[in-house]
């Protein structure tokens, strides 16, 4: 048995949850972490992502539980209103506190 | 630290963004406008038809400024729920406003007291009348009650046009009644909608209507 002799940085740089990790995602979960909860449309102009591109993020963000979806209508307009779980909630801010542990003694 | 600090940042171009339709604006400058009808004292008398009218006018900007955001502006833009922190500065804001509507109703108490109490009502005109400035006072007060008003609205509301908006106002209420002369008001009024049409005009170019109806499969 080899004994693990990698940097604490590496290992946890190892350690980021990937679904948060990819751009996109990021970006979906940080404006959802910063605010109670956003229908479809306004976290597409947020983000700038496309409709499509929006929609296949939030499907594995919903399959991994971190994000609940509330479909309802306006008037007879669909609208799907989304929101962090408390899972996507802790998951966001451990990803953030692994990051910031790797960056904060970054020289200038 | 800098990570709080972004994520500070994204809450606030969010939020902000809701301001992007300019009706706000909009809304703001017509109301200037009919509080110049309901301010103006014609020359034979003021008569309850300025009050019915800038009424009239009033619930007309306001369906025109309800029906903008639910029909133009939340197709485009879409619905958000903002955090608790929103929440705070909003129950800050209506506690504030409070206390402005109460300095508000303690300076009509006064009047009154001034009108039970002709002696005293009687000094204070006289005062004022020497030096020519019972308008201009209440020209003054006129302008200090609007005029903070919106700044304490405008700062809670992270709505940073709205500080030009409450000097424009308050100088509007200002000429208004010391000048007498709705045509001042007006233009002030056209002052303050002028940056919300053309702010209106952008976010329709670019935000157009989602073709998706904003639901997600």
């Amino acid at each position: 048995m080899s004994e693990n002799t990698g940097s604490p940085a590496l290992t946890g740089l190892a350690d980021l949850d990937r679904l948060v990790h990819e751009p996109a995602r990021l970006a979906i979960m940080a404006l959802l972490y910063v605010i109670e909860s956003a229908d479809f449309t306004f976290l597409m102009n947020q983000t700038g992502l496309t409709w499509g591109n929006l929609s296949a993020h939030m499907s594995k963000l919903e399959e991994a539980g971190y994000l609940e979806v509330e479909k309802s209508f306006k008037g007879r307009r669909p609208n799907t209103t989304l929101r962090l779980t408390p899972q996507g909630r802790a998951a966001f801010h451990e990803y953030a506190q692994k990051m910031k542990r790797v960056f904060q003694d970054l020289p200038a | 630290m800098s990570a709080q600090l972004s994520l500070k940042e994204i809450e606030r171009k969010a939020f902000r963004s809701t301001y992007q339709d300019g009706l706000w604006d909009i809304y703001y400058g017509l109301i200037v406008m009919c509080m110049s009808i309901f301010v103006y004292r014609p020359p034979k008398g003021y008569s309850p038809m300025n009050i019915i009218l800038s009424t009239l006018m009033i619930s007309l900007s306001y369906g025109l400024f309800w029906a903008g955001k639910k029909y133009i502006t939340l197709p485009r833009m879409g619905q958000v729920r903002f955090g608790s922190m929103r929440k705070q500065k909003a129950r800050t804001l209506a506690i504030v406003l409070g206390v402005f509507v109460l300095i508000q109703v303690g300076l009509v108490g006064l009047t009154t007291l001034g009108w039970l109490n002709p002696d005293a009502g009687a000094k204070l005109n006289t005062y004022l009348n020497e030096r020519n400035s019972g308008l201009l006072v209440v020209a003054v007060i006129g302008a200090l009650m609007v005029g903070p008003s919106i700044i304490v609205i405008a700062y809670f509301s992270d709505f940073p046009r709205g500080y030009y908006i409450a000097i424009m106002m308050a100088l509007a209420v200002f000429v208004m009644i010391y000048l007498n002369q709705p045509l001042y008001a007006i233009m002030i009024g056209g002052l303050i909608i002028l940056p919300g049409l053309v702010l209106f005009v952008r976010f329709l170019k670019t935000y157009p209507l989602q073709p998706k109806d904003g639901s997600y499969e």
